[in-house]
Formats: structure tokens, C-alpha cells, sequence
């Protein structure tokens, strides 16, 4: 699978190269356009894996593009206005942000995690996922991508978070000493990492966005 | 790049642009609440009303209530953060829309920002609220300005681009576009031409129309334009 970022860095879209019967796996509805040999299979990859897929805010289904006969192409593009960076699992394996997996090959296992108990209460960052196996994984961010190669400690807000390599410790804490502080900071939680390792961050928070969208928009009827 | 102060740069711009500043022993940045995105772990942060510094009783009270306003009627935060550092670190600030982030120097002068333009500053610079008139109120749009005043360098924030217009005479211009202007000009906000059937026709919101001399900053999108485009569109 051969994989180039095209229009970088605001509104980025992956242009997917697969060999004869190679398949990838993306994130419902980042498909743009692809190649007539290319067929799409709509799966969940088992109900309890869709299912939790679901808590994390990602879709039920992923589909499965699978060139057929002959090489195929596929682009994919993730929803919000952004870079996407590619992965490369195997060598090493990572934590993502939920919201951010784009596409992947099949050889990489995707998994959901609970990040942490006091997540919960923020409605931010409760699911984390964590690659294994072996391939390529494109991931998605709302806004430029910045690179942070970690060496020592680094404080992450959540809502920044893109992606991190599994070599880092990391810890979810409030952003300030205080809940009410922290709730006044307008900054809610953070993610304290520590160690050796590499992690990517987005230059827009989502939940933030959408939150102050959202204020402009009459309430939903229910 | 690095001018002056604390050393700062802005990256990743126009689009997503954030902003990065290092902090040495005795160094304040004042930031916008919720604006941060990572921090050196030894990066203090406090978090005060948006008051000036040995404001008083009175000040804070009249902060406070401002704030409470501010925070009922049109949403916005009314809390600042101030980040310190004595061992020298990094912090690194974004705004919520997609857009470019401009810095400006203040010696002794003053600038009003609308609802959302502020993203941080440094130095001797005071922040208070403007009332900016009752038709904001009628629309929803900015209730308040937010006046910047004194020494120090200013970091504001556009909805895209932003572009610096000179003002010598009258110009008149969306509400939805401006982003900060000086305090010199004068301002009115008034309906677009046609009275209330033309604020719904012309598809322009409230405008503002600024004379005298002085610059007014204006954004190349508008918030209102993009809710309002969505709007049709909800379930």
C-alpha cells in the first residue's frame, strides 16, 4: 500500500495506492473518490467491536476497500478542515484520540480503550484507541498537526490530541489544582505525558468548535 | 522570530495558526480562557477574573457583574489565564475558529477587539469591557468590545485572514468582519440600508460604520454567515 498526502495542511486528503486483492480500512464516509475495481464490504468487525466503537464516537461500520484484479486507488479524507498524518505500525505502536482515525491497513489492529476514569466526567477524550499488528494508519486532525518529540514531560490539553506513541506515560489530570479552577480556566482536562517518545497534536480543539457553534444554533427539538 | 519581550512565533499559519511563547523568570502571558493547547510541566498557570491587576473592591465587583452578563447574554468567557514560568518554558495557545493569528505592539495607545478577537498579551496592557450599544443586543452579535490599553504587545485572532484597512473618512463594513479597530475612530452601528426589511433581504447583518482616522482590522469570514448557513440544514 502506498500512501501521499495531498492538498496539506488545511484540508488534506490521503490518496491511497493498493496492489492487486489489498484492502484498507476506513472510517465511514472518508471515502472521496476511487477506482471502478476497487468494492467496498460494510462491516463492523465483530458487534461487540462495533459497539464500542459507538461509545468512542466513532461509527458502527468501517468499510473495507479491496482492489480487485488489478492495482486500485482510493482517496479518503477525514470530516473537519485539517492535516492527516500516516503511522507507521509495527516498528512501533500507538494511542490514538478517538476521533482521529481515519483509515488503516487490515493487518492493523485498531482497539477501543476507556482512558481513564476522571475522562468521564469531561465528555472529552473517554476512549482512547491503541494500534497493533502490523501496517499503515492514516490519522486525521482539525487544524495543522505539530510534532513534539518528547523527552522529559510534556502537558497536552485533550482536545488537542492527535495521536501518541505507546513509549509514553501518560496520565489525564485536571488542568488546574482545583475542579472549579479548572472548570473557570476554561481549559478542563489535560494529559500529563512522560518518558521518551513522539506525539502529534492538532492546532484546533473540535469540542471546542462545535461548542461554540452549537451556542449559535436554536436548541434541537426533541 | 523573535521581537522584543518574550520571544514568540507564530506557526502553522494562515490557516490554523498557533501561537508559541517562551517564558523566562518575572514573564506574564495573559491568555484567553480555554485557549491553551501544551505547556511545559513546570508552566504555572492562574486563573483570574478578566479585571485589571489591583482593581479594587469595586473593580472586581464591576468586573464580576460584567462577566455574569457577558456569560448569560452572549455566551463568552469572562476568565483570563495567567501562565508564568521562573525555570524558563513553553507554552502554546490556539483560538477556536480556523484562522491566522496577529501580533501587535501597544506604546501607550488602545485598541478595542470584538467578542472573540483576544487571544493573549503581554506587558502593561489593561483589559476592560465596552458597552458597544443596544442593536447588538438586538442581534446577538458582539454586546461588548473588548478594550486593550497601555504598553505591551497584543496576540488577537480573525475568523480567516485578516486584513488591516486604513480609515480616513467613512467606511462602513459588516459587523460579522470586524475584528478590532482603534479607539480614535468613532463608530455607529446601524441597520444596512432599508430598515429592518433590508437587514433580512440584503443578507448582511448589522453594519458598522466607522469615521475619523485610524485602522479598522477586518476578518475575510464571519461567524454569523457560517451559523447562519448551517441552520437550514439541521435536522
Amino acid at each position: 500500500m502506498q500512501i501521499d498526502l495531498q492538498h496539506r495542511p488545511s484540508q488534506a486528503m490521503a490518496h491511497v495506492v493498493l496492489g492487486p486483492g489489498e484492502s484498507v480500512m476506513a472510517e465511514s464516509g472518508a471515502m472521496v473518490g476511487m477506482t471502478p475495481n476497487v468494492q467496498i464490504q460494510t462491516g463492523s468487525g465483530g458487534l461487540m467491536k462495533g459497539l464500542k466503537r459507538l461509545f468512542g464516537g466513532e461509527s458502527f461500520f468501517r468499510n473495507t476497500f479491496t482492489a480487485e484484479g488489478a492495482p486500485g486507488e482510493v482517496y479518503l479524507a477525514a470530516t473537519l478542515p485539517g492535516d492527516l498524518v500516516v503511522l507507521d505500525v509495527g516498528p512501533r505502536s500507538y494511542y490514538l484520540q478517538s476521533h482521529a482515525f481515519v483509515a488503516s491497513s487490515t493487518t492493523v489492529d485498531v482497539d477501543t480503550k476507556v482512558g481513564g476514569f476522571k475522562t468521564f466526567f469531561a465528555g472529552e477524550g473517554v476512549f482512547v484507541l491503541r494500534t497493533r499488528g502490523q501496517g499503515k494508519l492514516i490519522a486525521g486532525a482539525f487544524g495543522a498537526i505539530e510534532q513534539v518529540d518528547v523527552r522529559g514531560e510534556y502537558v497536552v490539553d485533550t482536545g488537542h490530541l492527535v495521536a501518541w506513541e505507546d513509549s509514553l506515560q501518560f496520565k489525564i489530570t485536571k488542568a488546574a489544582d482545583g475542579w472549579i479552577a479548572s472548570w473557570l480556566s476554561g481549559e478542563g482536562l489535560v494529559c500529563h505525558f512522560s518518558g521518551h517518545g513522539t506525539l502529534w497534536m492538532q492546532t484546533r480543539n473540535p469540542g471546542e468548535y462545535g461548542e461554540e457553534i452549537g451556542r449559535r444554533l436554536p436548541p434541537r427539538e426533541s | 522570530m523573535v521581537r522584543g519581550g518574550m520571544n514568540h512565533e507564530i506557526a502553522l499559519g494562515p490557516s490554523f495558526a498557533v501561537l508559541k511563547v517562551g517564558l523566562q523568570r518575572g514573564d506574564v502571558l495573559t491568555a484567553e480562557a480555554g485557549s491553551m493547547v501544551s505547556r511545559f510541566p513546570r508552566v504555572k498557570m492562574r486563573t483570574r477574573l478578566n479585571a485589571p491587576p489591583g482593581a479594587g473592591f469595586f473593580g472586581l465587583l464591576g468586573a464580576f457583574l460584567t462577566a455574569l452578563v457577558r456569560r448569560a447574554v452572549a455566551g463568552e468567557s469572562f476568565m483570563v489565564n495567567d501562565f508564568t514560568c521562573d525555570e524558563g518554558g513553553e507554552v502554546t495557545l490556539a483560538p477556536t475558529f480556523s484562522g491566522t493569528i496577529t501580533a501587535r505592539k501597544l506604546h501607550h495607545q488602545s485598541i478595542l477587539l470584538t467578542r472573540g478577537a483576544f487571544l493573549a498579551c503581554t506587558g502593561d496592557l489593561k483589559l476592560t469591557m465596552r458597552w458597544g450599544g443596544l442593536r447588538g443586543l438586538l442581534a446577538r452579535e458582539g454586546l461588548f468590545f473588548m478594550e486593550v490599553s497601555g504598553t505591551g504587545e497584543l496576540f488577537y485572532t480573525s475568523y480567516g485572514g485578516a486584513l488591516e484597512v486604513p480609515v480616513n473618512g467613512t467606511l462602513t463594513v459588516d459587523h460579522g468582519h470586524v475584528v478590532a479597530f482603534d479607539t480614535g475612530l468613532d463608530y455607529r452601528i446601524r441597520l444596512p440600508g432599508g430598515g429592518l426589511m433590508g437587514l433580512f433581504a440584503s443578507g448582511v447583518g448589522l453594519v458598522v460604520e466607522f469615521s475619523g482616522r485610524g485602522t479598522v482590522v477586518l476578518q475575510s469570514r464571519n461567524v454569523s454567515t457560517l451559523t447562519g448557513w448551517l441552520l437550514p440544514r439541521l435536522p
